[in-house]
């Protein structure tokens, strides 16, 4: 008797444990819950509803900036039969592909000297203030480096190397990309550090033991090992470049006419709200086969280790 | 070699705006070399100017009114993270990333067009709303990874001794994850700062310091573009500063109790 009398609190309280904590972690995942109301409410009030109303409004007809329900498609085709847009997607593109490619590219070496070469993180801070001075600021600077009177051309008519100033300097494809490069090299730099930094510096000593080069070491291991960040970096560039419609404006000269300016003019000048959506959409929907065609040809050249890599 | 390529790589990201700061000393009102000497004239002509203060005024008011938002909804987000599990979790977290991953582009039309269906004029406040959008993913990201250290028994430690849930959080919660709050908000005001992508469309009449360098680009040549640029780019980078130095000073203190926890 007394044996089971001793030997009965303990079970209790054994059994009594369980529950008890069951309960808090539920306890723990419902305040989780009661915390994320808030920032959900936020979230779907000013992003989610107004994602969907864009959207919903691509199908609606306007009549100068007002909006008039409807649910038609002439937005998509209009959009879709006027070479205009072909036109503005061509320059979108290219400003896109020229500086995703170029600001991953030149950052990748940068990259590499901060995670395997220097152990102080001092060039990446650096970088990264560079990052926080503002967008408008370093447009306007290329603009006073590169103007028709800006100091390349006036040094050079000084030293009587040119007569006229050099006109393809501004107001060119050169001036737009070397403009969006700048501003995204740090944004880039920030990816790629952050994906090298997954890879131990043994991985790539054992590809140098295993008699690989810096070219094989490169094309085998850092590439398929990093191509998470070199994805992101490259997409995220290529969003952000492609959609931009300042710094073709304000450097552009012909090319001045980009998808993210004719959105936006449908949106300020135009009053054509329901088709600026439906390019917007058409966009993003640009934007995705970009993203589809990148992941396709990474993975067929064997860069990007999906499934069919282990096979 | 790589070393030399990375001096380069600095001095091609840094040249660019050096040369603004310099110009903007510049005595004469011309952008190019030789350099005539120094003056203080377009400082003084912008601190002169009613629209430059008018901007940097409504810059502050958002600055400060979308952090502040920023703040409180980022934080509950990031103690939301910090207790939830699983799918819930991995939806949450998108969601609060979702925003920065689309072109701001597409956000102030989205915007534009939920203020005008609901009738709500485009004016400062519109322009906070579209703030924190902005500021808000880039909070909850640069909150998270150094929340994760945090070891939520403190808090049930101080439930278990009687705490409010309030009571715990403000004894126990804050006062650990406080300094890292402070450095994502003085960031979001930098973010703020600088924003004008989605500010172009959903402010009214107002001008913020953005769209006031903007407007002064595109009309004409005037040199005290480049004593503005300075005067923003002072004013982020010193932002920034001040949130680097709460950050790390947060951590430095950290790893010294980590390094001596017998006391």
């Amino acid at each position: 008797m007394n044996a089971v009398n001793q030997s009965k609190p303990v079970v209790v309280g054994a059994e009594a444990s369980v529950p008890i904590k069951t309960v808090s972690i539920d306890k723990k995942a419902l305040s989780g819950y009661l915390l994320a109301t808030p920032p959900l409410l936020f979230l779907i009030i000013f992003f989610l509803v107004p994602s969907i109303l864009l959207f919903v409004a691509s199908f609606w007809t306007s009549k100068t900036f007002t909006m008039i329900p409807a649910a038609t498609i002439a937005n998509y085709a209009r959009t879709l039969s006027a070479s205009g847009f072909y036109d503005s997607l061509w320059i979108s593109m290219q400003n896109g592909f020229w500086t995703a490619t170029l600001s991953t590219v030149i950052s990748a070496p940068v990259a590499y000297y901060i995670v395997y070469k220097t152990r102080s993180n001092a060039v990446l801070y650096l970088a990264l203030v560079s990052w926080f001075s503002s967008y408008l600021v370093r447009v306007y600077a290329w603009r006073t480096i590169l103007g028709t009177t800006g100091v390349i051309n006036s040094t050079l008519q000084q030293f009587g190397i040119i007569d006229q100033p050099l006109e393809w300097l501004v107001f060119s494809k050169f001036s737009v990309i070397i403009t969006l490069v700048h501003i995204m090299l740090p944004f880039t730099l920030l990816l790629l550090v952050s994906g090298l930094r997954d890879i131990k510096k043994d991985y790539l000593e054992a590809s140098a033991d295993l008699g690989g080069g810096g070219f094989t070491t490169l094309w085998k291991v850092i590439i398929p090992m990093a191509h998470k960040s070199i994805v992101s970096s490259f997409m995220f560039t290529f969003v952000l470049a492609a959609s931009d419609y300042i710094t073709p404006q304000l450097l552009g000269g012909r090319d001045a006419m980009t998808t993210g300016l004719l959105i936006a003019n449908q949106f300020r000048s135009v009053g054509n709200w329901p088709l600026g959506a439906a390019m917007a959409y058409l966009l993003l929907a640009v934007f995705m086969l970009v993203y589809a065609t990148l992941l396709g040809v990474l993975r067929a050249a064997n860069l990007a280790p999906g499934k069919r890599y282990h096979d | 070699m790589i070393r030399l390529f990375t001096y380069i790589y600095m001095l091609f990201l840094y040249a660019p705006v050096a040369l603004i700061v310099l110009f903007s000393f510049h005595s004469s009102p011309s952008l190019s070399f030789p350099f005539e000497g120094f003056s203080m004239r377009w400082y003084e002509q912008l601190l002169g100017s009613y629209d430059f203060m008018t901007a940097l005024r409504n810059s502050a008011i958002v600055g400060g009114a979308s952090a502040v938002l920023t703040t409180i909804l980022g934080t509950f987000s990031a103690l939301a993270l910090m207790r939830m599990k699983g799918r819930f979790k991995s939806i949450f977290a998108f969601l609060n990333f979702a925003p920065i991953a689309l072109p701001g582009l597409f956000l102030g039309i989205a915007l534009v067009i939920l203020f005008s269906l609901i009738g709500l004029p485009r004016s400062l406040l519109t322009v906070i709303i579209g703030h924190t959008l902005f500021t808000f993913p880039f909070f909850v990201e640069s909150v998270r990874s150094r929340l994760e250290y945090f070891d939520l028994s403190y808090e049930e430690a101080a439930r278990d001794l009687g705490a409010s849930p309030l009571k715990a959080f403000w004894l126990v919660t804050l006062p650990i994850i406080g300094p890292t709050i402070a450095g994502a908000a003085i960031l979001a005001i930098a973010l703020s700062l600088d924003e004008f992508l989605i500010t172009i469309f959903v402010t009214g009449s107002e001008t913020t310091l953005p769209l006031l360098i903007l407007s002064m680009i595109r009309r004409a040549v005037d040199p005290s573009i480049n004593a503005a640029s300075v005067f923003m780019l002072t004013l982020t980078i010193a932002i920034i500063a001040i949130a680097g130095l709460v950050m790390t000073m947060r951590r430095r203190r950290l790893e010294l109790e980590r390094a001596e926890p017998a006391e």
